[in-house]
């Protein structure tokens, strides 16, 4: 998408000095392939992730139009251009494509661009793991296309209830893979999350306050935690059901006790969160464009961002809205009416505060307001609609029918809209070129009358049943209206690709600020801006955005082109228009600071990206735990290994690369102020393994329930193999205290006796594990002889899988260790001493529930 | 911070306690009586190993409330999923 020489920048900025620092080292340019490859800076990587959900949005979309054309008129079976089976992979990918993997990663291109822009960072804390998300993702959506290829993709729709998502129901080899492709979808979550709320929690600059910080940026900072939390509860909804496809457990089968309800609650405890993850990013582009194009602060940004807290809570607590028609007993029901309910009036707030912003500000209809605009009527829309489906009764009736449908189209898709309009707005920051304003009207003209001829009809035919191309014929003359608004709605993308890719090459040049009256800081920097985003340390000490000099690079003076809108500012602070400078005489860290430049390099993201991709795609055929016979299983199981031993020395590799993140001098970092990124980041990361495992957990305690509680007999008769290891895993505990111990008084051997002391005893509770396993094994116990067995090896087994990764991290650092590493830096002991006490702390649950009680 | 001598009385504690639970379970109590125990020992020691072992004690209290909120997240998703059942 961008092309961005620096020679061209310097141009473009009416000549005034451009930093482009490379420090010398062996990075390429913009315009090198291999640079795509290495580059672990947060703008590269955000430019990678708009690109790619872009793609993925066309992908989705080409699904969708399959379906419009199939549902033209009703159909019989037979009839139309898609078979039954088609047309439910075509409804199941364009639902898990357009929301896993176009409108998340899209917002988070932006997010990666802007946020550390806006919070004055140099980059992510942790620029590798960023990479690492985004090539994770990338391949995650690969694996999803390799399923189209393998018999056939998912065909049981986005939510994937059960038992329709076990074999028995969709058994193609591409319904597993499509599975595991959302498992490394997760996985790429995961690490993100863990890398925003750490760099968001601690690299604010001085004075940027989280009561200060831009609204996009806080729209995201929700947006992570609770990426964090939901995503960890459908990681464990996915690995119990990859589970259930390939190792033949129990848990959702039909003869389960509950085995459908608990899916629902797994899926939609995730399901509702997502909701307001996919939604908030767009909320934040909404704040923005509407402070910029109205000229004014929002109104009320206090209670809007409170309005926004709130709602990130309580999407915790409506979840079971989504299960209205299930057996769940009423007054869970009512409860979570009520909660839903609840949840409406924080947006209202947020609604009648943008309202009210137009209302006192001076609009100026640019391009990316018309779409944040249309965005916000469609919202209304949306949210007004979904009141109807949070009472209990009226969903009696609305359930499973286009009316849903409709709904959340408007909800997600208007969404889209404003998440388009952001595009266009931050456009000339990204590539240093303007689009043509007067194509950006006309898409934004096509894309809304498309939008509403597409969905509105769907309000009306509401009584369409919901995923099947069958419906009353009365009702097509809507379905056809809603067939040419998907084509005009589609088509006018094709006038925002012409747009944006003409005018990355040959656009006007942009300066710093096109827009008069954006005040965040990704304004007060060229455009694009230089690869280590500010010439000195930004800093709001004095209530606006200053920068500190470091002395080695000229500053930027106030510039002609700058805003002129520095009284209207976003926060507390403006960023912009006062680009002072201080000396570095009271800079204490200025000196260290630039020592030995940032990293920005690093090829093995891709790789251990690569291998995770093989490693799933060659466990997608199992079933009943072994492969098919032949050489078709062969080749599969080599796929497993090769990717084994890529996955594991591309994570040695990177353990072992040099790579220097972003210096920085630690400013605002409530509430993790003094606590090292390292250890913020573990500390975020195991939050989120809490809820894994609180998910495995949850689900045992569910199914035990449904079963009868007393009624289920723990599958070991004998708790003593248990208890001892219990006492191995308490010893190695202890041993890993002692490693520190002995790290922290430089005691080379004490710390490596104590870390191979660890690594042993690890290997000790394997075995002994291993031998219990073959003694149920041999009294005729197997994963899928009955739902108690299933929970017990499953849960168990994971527990497994999670000292085993504990054990390999322990082998390497009892290695570096013997060659005399961590004696003067002991922080790596300590946070793989966090990790293992925490599955310490798990098998100290997981040994009462399932030896004992 | 902590000397070892405490961390070794800590370690004690744990081996101990796991002990007990085992013989809880053989000591005739009722179900619900011995399973009050067994949890409320587990959950002892979990907080024994993530003040002292993974010295959340000696950290600002802000990453005591994150592991907190995920705990909250895991027991709501637990504790309303199985009451919905009844």
């Amino acid at each position: 998408m961008t092309d961005a020489s620096p020679e061209r920048d310097a141009a473009a900025d009416g000549g005034h000095e451009v930093a482009h620092d490379d420090h010398g080292h062996d990075f390429p340019g913009t315009g090198s392939i291999k640079r795509w490859f290495v580059t672990t800076n947060h703008k590269d990587v955000g430019i990678l992730y708009i690109v790619t959900s872009l793609f993925f949005l066309v992908l989705g979309g080409v699904l969708a139009w399959l379906m419009r054309i199939q549902l033209f008129a009703p159909r019989g079976l037979g009839e139309g251009i898609l078979a039954p089976v088609a047309y439910n992979q075509a409804v199941s990918a364009h639902g898990l494509l357009m929301v896993f993997w176009f409108l998340s990663p899209f917002a988070f291109g932006f997010a990666n661009y802007v946020v550390p822009l806006q919070l004055g960072a140099k980059d992510l804390a942790f620029p590798r793991l960023n990479a690492l998300s985004y090539w994770l993702y990338l391949f995650s959506g690969i694996l999803f296309g390799v399923s189209f290829f393998q018999g056939g993709t998912f065909s049981g729709g986005w939510t994937m209830y059960a038992p329709l998502n076990v074999p028995t129901f969709t058994p193609d080899v591409g319904a597993s893979t499509a599975v595991l492709a959302l498992v490394l979808f997760v996985a790429s979550v995961t690490v993100s999350s863990v890398n925003f709320l750490t760099t968001m929690h601690r690299m604010r600059a001085e004075g940027l306050t989280l009561r200060n910080l831009p609204l996009f940026s806080w729209t995201i900072l929700l947006t992570a935690w609770m990426m964090l939390f939901a995503f960890a509860a459908l990681l464990a909804a996915l690995l119990v059901l990859s589970s259930d496809r390939l190792l033949g457990t129990t848990y959702f089968a039909m003869e389960s006790p509950a085995g459908a309800l608990l899916w629902t609650h797994l899926f939609w405890f995730f399901g509702h969160p997502e909701v307001y993850i996919v939604f908030f990013p767009a909320l934040g582009v909404m704040a923005e464009v509407f402070q910029t194009f109205t000229g004014r602060r929002i109104v009320g940004r206090k209670w809007f961002i409170l309005a926004m807290v709130l709602v990130a809570i309580q999407s915790f607590a409506v979840w079971m809205h989504h299960m209205f028609l299930t057996s769940i007993n009423l007054q869970v029901k009512t409860l979570f009416m009520i909660t839903t309910i609840g949840i409406s009036l924080p947006f209202d707030l947020m609604v009648f505060a943008l309202i009210y912003t137009m209302l006192k500000g001076k609009i100026r209809f640019t391009t990316p307001f018309l779409f944040v605009f249309g965005a916000l009527l469609l919202f209304i829309i949306g949210g007004i609609t979904g009141v109807f489906l949070g009472a209990v009764v009226l969903d009696y009736e609305f359930r499973g029918t286009y009316w849903v449908v409709a709904h959340f189209h408007y909800v997600m898709v208007g969404g889209v809209t404003a998440l388009v309009g952001g595009l266009y707005y931050w456009f000339p920051k990204m590539t240093g070129r303007m689009y043509d304003e007067f194509l950006g009207k006309l898409h934004f003209a096509v894309y809304f009358v498309g939008f509403n001829l597409l969905y509105f009809p769907l309000f009306v035919a509401w009584e369409t049943p919901r995923r099947v191309f069958d419906y009353a014929p009365e009702l097509a003359p809507w379905h056809q209206l809603a067939t040419v608004g998907g084509f005009v709605l589609g088509l006018s993308f094709l006038i925002m690709f012409y747009n944006l890719f003409k005018s990355a090459f040959v656009g006007d040049p942009a300066p710093d600020n096109p827009w008069e009256y954006a005040t965040t800081a990704e304004w007060a920097v060229s455009s694009p801006p230089p690869l280590e985003n500010f010439d000195g340390t930004p800093t709001y000490r004095n209530g606006h955005l200053e920068f500190l000099d470091t002395g080695e690079v000229a500053p930027t003076e106030g510039r002609s082109d700058g805003p002129t809108g520095a009284a209207v500012s976003d926060g507390g602070v403006t960023a912009s228009a006062t680009t002072a400078v201080t000396a570095d005489a009271e800079l204490p860290t200025a000196e260290v600071t630039e020592v030995e430049g940032p990293s920005h390099a690093s090829i093995w993201p891709f790789v251990l990206s690569a291998g995770a991709f093989l490693v799933l795609l060659g466990l997608s055929p199992l079933q009943d735990a072994a492969f098919p016979e032949g050489m078709v299983g062969a080749a599969y199981a080599t796929t497993t290994v090769a990717g084994g031993v890529v996955t594991l020395g591309s994570l040695v590799a990177m353990g072992l690369e040099p790579f220097h993140g972003p210096v920085f001098e630690e400013g605002e970092a409530w509430p993790f102020a003094g606590i090292d990124n390292g250890k913020v980041g573990m500390w975020i990361f195991l939050a989120s393994d809490v809820v894994l495992f609180g998910g495995f957990l949850g689900a045992y305690v569910f199914t035990r329930v449904a079963f009868g509680w007393t009624g289920w007999e723990p599958i070991p008769s004998d708790p003593i193999p248990g208890l001892v290891n219990t006492y191995i895993l308490l010893t190695s505990s202890f041993t890993v205290v002692l490693a520190l111990v002995a790290a922290e008084k430089k005691h080379k051997w004490g710390l490596v006796t104590s870390l191979g002391a660890t690594f042993v005893l690890g290997i000790g509770f394997l075995v002994n594990k291993g031998l219990e396993w073959q003694h149920l094994f041999h009294e005729g116990l197997w994963l899928s002889t009955n739902v108690r067995a299933s929970t017990f090896f499953l849960t168990t087994g994971l527990h497994a899988a999670h000292v085993i990764a504990g054990l390999v991290i322990a082998l390497y650092l009892t290695a570096r260790a013997w060659r005399g590493a961590y004696l003067e830096d002991s922080r790596s002991v300590e946070y793989f001493g966090l990790y293992w006490h925490f599955v310490d702390i798990v098998w100290l649950f997981l040994f009462p529930l399932f030896y004992i009680l | 911070m902590v000397s070892t001598k405490l961390y070794t009385a800590i370690y004690v504690v744990l081996f101990v306690s796991a002990t007990v639970q085992v013989l809880v379970e053989f000591a005739g109590l009722s179900y619900w009586l011995a399973f009050g125990v067994i949890m409320v020992l587990s959950a002892a020691k979990a907080v024994l190993v993530a003040a002292y072992f993974q010295h959340l004690r000696f950290e600002p209290r802000s990453l005591t409330y994150l592991v907190g909120i995920g705990l909250v997240a895991a027991l709501a998703l637990t504790l309303a999923a199985s009451y919905s059942l009844l």
